[in-house]
């Protein structure tokens, strides 16, 4: 017993003599980033913009009365060689010592991003401070000015505003999950390529700066859908002034595309990801009128993909089902033939959708977003083959055949549409 | 000098190392008392006041020996006794020798032959052997003692005259003589000078024979009604009526026909009369016989049976024992209802013969178990006990353990429960706390209500109790990990609240944390100590005044007053106080260890702690069974509970004479009239 005492003595002093705190740091003397943003430097090769978050505005007792009034967040820009210098130069304005461990996004200028951001993300690799999980995105335009305009409107905390508006792919379809391992794994995959969030700024000081030449209307449908937008442009007046919206498409560490919104949930269906969104669909019989469906993915896509001399033929098979949300029309889709109808209608529009997005990666921006490649390399009996057959070369010549099975479920609360009875004769 | 430190290291070594070989320090320590003469017991406040003389009678007593006895050992030079005594090993070995002509010499001069050879006895027999081994090496001091006399100083010498006479006096029979035996109880008590024993002197008319008689008794201890009613009313009045038949002797007519009363016992050694009396019996002395008879008819003042003050239940029963013995232990016997429960009577110090008592069920409890703890309560060699606390801390494996290694309960059906068991249970007169033993882990953490609850319920307290112990434990240190070195484990929003409410705070968070809790033990140890009734406003001004003035007054932050609260609370909901409070000591080793190593830090501690554990034993037990080395049947009753009828088994370490307590099918009423048609 002596000597174990003794053992458990000798050890606590051991530990006391050789850790010593020294790399202890108290909450309250670190300052949280909560967003990097990344330019082109003027003077110098980069320009650095940290978002800080402030403590004892968000996070304050209820005797500083919430805090409502008080910055919620502290910017600070600074031009530098690389990312580390400047967190260490940073350091000597910021009273506390600068921790990157709760930061929630990295922005990148689009300019930037068409370089190619290697040097920036092998930084970010070796350091034990940041989460893996932080989002990456892509401005349009300009990072410094976008982390700017981030002035959140319901939280007092900015770091928490990160956090909500790049999960709300969850239930809208058009950003993705594009956490930094993810990228950084697809970024060096020999089968798949990395996206980014599309992040941007309004022009509109107010409604009345809408300008029907602004508006873009991509698909057939006569007027703009809600997916037919990329950050920034939607219109749209207010106070926030930022917004995120699509997908930068990146071959390698090279922005090469954008997506829009809508071509983003298709990516996602494809990908598996897709949670549920709202989708709004002209309506098959009167084409004055929409009928809205909420979508989800019932099943995981399907993929196949044959090489006939060299080129890849890719088949995809995604099943979706749906609930009725509106009918304009005042049609009864419930019924079982008219119900066909529009799942036919929908399928179609869905799967050309698809097909157009396909060939645009293939034809325009030569990258596989959707990582057919993981499917391809089964056919190779070793590494080497698959690394000689060079999927990435490859992809651009790939021909496409997509299926889409969808499925109405639910009409929602009403099981049956009756029109609405009005003394003048109107439509049916 | 140097057999003192070498008495001295011996002392420290039995303290440190807890020798499991009780036996062999015992002849040790009797073999010494033998070497040097009057200097044998090392806790004898008599030799710690004058070593220099001691030593003195030491050589002086060496030369007795080498004078007084036999030759054969004196010529050879190199067994002298005073060089024996240097070397260490050899003390031992030489001091047999010496004792062995002791003996003999001894034989010659005292004439009690073969006394001091019982001394040496390795394992104690029974209790009257063990007295007898008291007595004896008393005895030898004594006489000892009276050869040097001449060379002690006039108080000494009165000690030892004392002690001469309470040794001969413990051993020596019942005089016929009715004065002489008057005068003997008078002189053990010091009547006058102590002034609650009373002696009633009277005469019994037996025929035509006037015997004269005297009752001793100790006022407050007894029931003066039955005294009255049961003892002395028939044998002065009804002894004067014709009897019938009429037996030859005084002994057979007073025990069998004048004493009405139910408990009496006839007794022939002084020694044992004085026992009885102390315990609130009266003593009868007969003139002309050699014997007396005690009756107990014992009813000093006590509590009655209350509710238990700390394992408190809602459903169950709501008996606690009380500060009597035989009210204890009828408690348990009330509840197990059977024959098999032995009630053994043990008695523990030397001078206190404190009454305990060691149940448990003859055909249920291991054998070895049982000889165990009764070798352990019989070995103990002290004066007095005055609680089971103190019990519990003599007969534990490992004093230094925080955990507790035996089980001190207020709750009868929880010792029921237990020695249904198979485990072993001591009751203590004078203590409402029993022990139970052998405990593990897994009892200290159950509470009775658990079984008497209903499955899902009693499964509820379970998983509230792990995280009350895991939170009491672990809290404070994790939050000062965290806080110092794991910023990024912790949601966003909250490092920027911790960081928002310390930022006028002016202590680092170990000194913060260390501040709270310190002065949480120090409301809580006040809340103890102060009297009754001002305890919760005491409750009230510390934990709610004083923990938001400190948090406005900067001192602290609010977050760590909900950490330290949540750590007191996690701790409350610990069902067995002394494990609750093993972790508020290991809790500050958890605290230090955050705070410099952080999460390898605790890590590197749970590791320790847990190492210590799956050392620790209670009596043969590991002290994790049934996690430790995991057990059959485990999954029963140690980590959550499984219905009632699946509880089939006794606990697989115990090794219990019969191994299911309950059938397969329990519930004979779920099997349909064909057989196998279960619902």
């Amino acid at each position: 017993m002596k000597r174990i005492s003794a053992a458990v003595l000798l050890t606590v002093f051991t530990v006391l003599l050789l850790t010593g705190c020294y790399d202890g740091r108290e909450v309250d003397d670190l300052a949280y980033v909560a967003a990097i943003g990344l330019d082109k430097g003027v003077t110098n090769k980069l320009k650095l913009t940290l978002v800080f978050a402030v403590p004892s505005a968000t996070g304050g007792s209820s005797e500083n009365g919430g805090g409502s009034g008080e910055k919620t967040s502290s910017i600070l820009t600074l031009e530098t060689p690389s990312i580390m210098a400047g967190l260490s130069l940073a350091n000597n304005v910021v009273s506390r010592q600068v921790s990157i461990a709760h930061a929630k996004v990295i922005v990148f200028s689009s300019e930037l991003a068409r370089e190619g951001i290697s040097n920036y993300i092998n930084a970010f690799n070796r350091l034990r401070e940041l989460k893996p999980t932080i989002n990456m995105a892509v401005a349009r335009g300009s990072a410094e000015e976008y982390l700017k305009s981030i002035k959140p409107s319901m939280e007092s905390s900015v770091t928490k505003y990160f956090e909500l508006i790049y999960r709300t792919y969850k239930y809208t379809g058009f950003t993705a999950n594009t956490s930094y391992f993810k990228f950084y794994k697809y970024a060096k995959s020999t089968f798949i390529q990395p996206v980014a969030t599309l992040a941007g700024i309004t022009k509109n000081e107010s409604s009345a700066d809408f300008a029907t030449e602004s508006s873009i209307v991509r698909r057939n449908s006569g007027f703009p859908l809600e997916g037919e937008f990329k950050a920034g442009e939607i219109p749209r007046a207010g106070d926030i002034k930022a917004d995120i919206m699509g997908l930068a498409v990146f071959s390698g560490d090279r922005m090469v595309g954008e997506l829009d919104g809508e071509d983003t949930a298709y990516y996602l269906m494809l990908r598996g990801e897709f949670f549920q969104s709202t989708i709004t669909h002209v309506d098959p019989i009167n084409k004055d009128n929409v009928v809205l469906l909420l979508i989800k993915q019932s099943r995981n896509p399907v993929h196949r993909v044959e090489l006939s001399g060299g080129k890849p033929v890719i088949s995809s098979k995604i099943s979706l089902e749906g609930d009725i949300q509106t009918i304009q029309s005042e049609i009864n889709y419930e019924s079982p033939e008219l119900l066909a109808i529009l799942e036919k209608s929908v399928e179609d529009f869905i799967r050309k959708g698809m097909e157009e997005l396909l060939q645009k990666t293939a034809e325009e921006y030569n990258t596989d977003i959707i990582g057919y490649g993981a499917v391809a390399k089964r056919k190779f009996a070793t590494w080497q083959q698959w690394l000689d057959f060079d999927w990435h070369k490859r992809y651009p010549m790939a021909e496409f055949h997509v299926e889409v099975d969808l499925k109405i479920r639910r009409p929602g609360l009403l099981i049956r549409t009756m029109p609405i009875i009005s003394s003048k004769k109107g439509s049916v | 000098m140097s057999v003192l430190s070498k008495v001295g290291k011996r002392i420290l070594r039995t303290l440190i190392f807890h020798e499991p070989t009780l036996e062999k320090t015992y002849i040790l320590e009797e073999s010494e008392k033998q070497d040097v003469f009057g200097e044998g017991p090392k806790t004898d406040s008599k030799n710690k006041t004058d070593p220099g003389d001691n030593t003195n009678q030491g050589s002086k007593a060496g030369t007795a020996d080498k004078t007084g006895q036999g030759k054969a050992n004196n010529t050879d030079p190199g067994k002298k006794p005073g060089s024996v005594n240097e070397t260490g090993e050899g003390n031992g070995r030489g001091s047999e020798k010496n004792r062995e002509e002791n003996d003999n010499s001894k034989q010659n001069e005292e004439g009690s032959p073969g006394k001091v050879r019982k001394i040496l006895k390795p394992i104690p027999v029974g209790v009257d052997d063990l007295s007898k081994d008291g007595n004896d090496s008393g005895k030898n001091k004594g006489g000892q003692n009276g050869e040097d006399s001449k060379n002690k100083k006039e108080t000494q010498n009165e000690d030892s005259q004392n002690e001469e006479d309470s040794q001969s006096e413990e051993e020596s029979e019942i005089s016929t003589d009715i004065k002489e035996n008057l005068e003997y109880m008078k002189n053990a008590y010091s009547i006058p000078l102590s002034g609650d024993v009373v002696i009633r002197e009277f005469d019994i008319t037996i025929g035509e024979k006037n015997i004269e008689a005297f009752v001793i008794f100790i006022d407050g201890l007894i029931d003066s009604t039955v005294l009255n009613h049961f003892v002395l009313e028939p044998l002065m009045l009804l002894s004067n009526l014709d009897i019938k038949y009429v037996q030859k002797d005084i002994k057979t007519i007073i025990l069998k026909q004048l004493l009405p009363y139910n408990q009496v016992k006839t007794v022939s050694f002084y020694k044992e009369v004085l026992e009885n009396v102390n315990f609130g019996s009266c003593a009868l002395f007969v003139d002309g016989l050699n014997v007396v008879f005690t009756a107990d008819v014992k009813g000093w003042e006590h509590r009655g049976v209350e509710r238990p003050n700390t394992e408190l239940v809602i459903r169950g029963p709501q008996e606690g024992f009380n500060e009597v013995l035989r009210a204890n232990t009828a408690l348990i016997r009330k509840i197990v209802l059977n024959e098999n429960l032995i009630v053994e009577n043990l008695k523990v110090g030397r001078r206190s013969r404190t009454p305990c008592a060691l149940l448990y069920i003859r055909d249920i409890a291991n054998k070895t178990l049982v000889d165990e703890v009764r070798r352990r309560i019989k070995s103990l060699d002290i004066d007095s006990i005055t609680d089971s606390g103190e019990l519990e801390q003599f007969l534990e494996d490992n004093t230094f353990l925080p955990a507790p290694q035996i089980l001190a309960t207020e709750r009868p059906d929880r010792v029921a429960s237990m020695l249904e068991e198979g485990k072993v249970a001591i009751v203590m007169q004078g203590s409402p706390f029993v022990l139970v033993m052998p405990t593990t882990i897994s009892t200290l953490v159950q509470s009775p209500e658990d079984t008497y609850m209903r499955f899902p319920g009693g499964n509820l307290f379970r998983i509230v109790r792990f995280l009350g112990i895991f939170v009491a434990l672990l809290l404070p240190g994790l939050y000062v990990a965290i806080t110092n070195y794991h910023q990024e484990m912790i949601p966003t929003d909250l490092v920027l609240a911790i960081s928002a409410a310390r930022e006028r705070v002016p202590f680092p968070s170990v000194l913060e944390i260390l501040i709270m809790e310190i002065s949480f033990e120090l409301i809580r140890e006040a809340g103890i100590r102060i009297p009754g009734p001002i305890g919760p406003t005491l409750g009230i001004i510390g934990a709610l005044i004083l923990g938001q003035a400190a948090v406005a007054a900067n001192i602290v932050s609010p977050i760590l007053i909900i950490v330290v609260a949540v750590t007191g609370i996690g701790s409350f909901a610990i069902p067995n106080f002394s494990l609750a409070l093993s972790l508020r000591i290991v809790r500050f080793a958890y605290i230090a260890l955050g705070a410099v190593a952080g999460f390898l830090g605790i890590t590197t501690g749970i590791f320790i702690q847990g190492i210590i554990y799956a050392k620790a034993k209670s009596f043969g037990v590991p002290f994790l069974t049934p996690f430790g080395p995991k057990t059959a049947g485990a999954a029963q009753d140690d980590f959550l509970n499984l219905p009632i009828w699946k509880r089939e088994e006794r606990p697989d370490y115990l090794n219990t004479g019969k191994r299911r307590k309950q059938d397969s099918i329990s519930r004979k009423w779920i099997v349909r009239e064909k057989g196998s048609d279960e619902s």
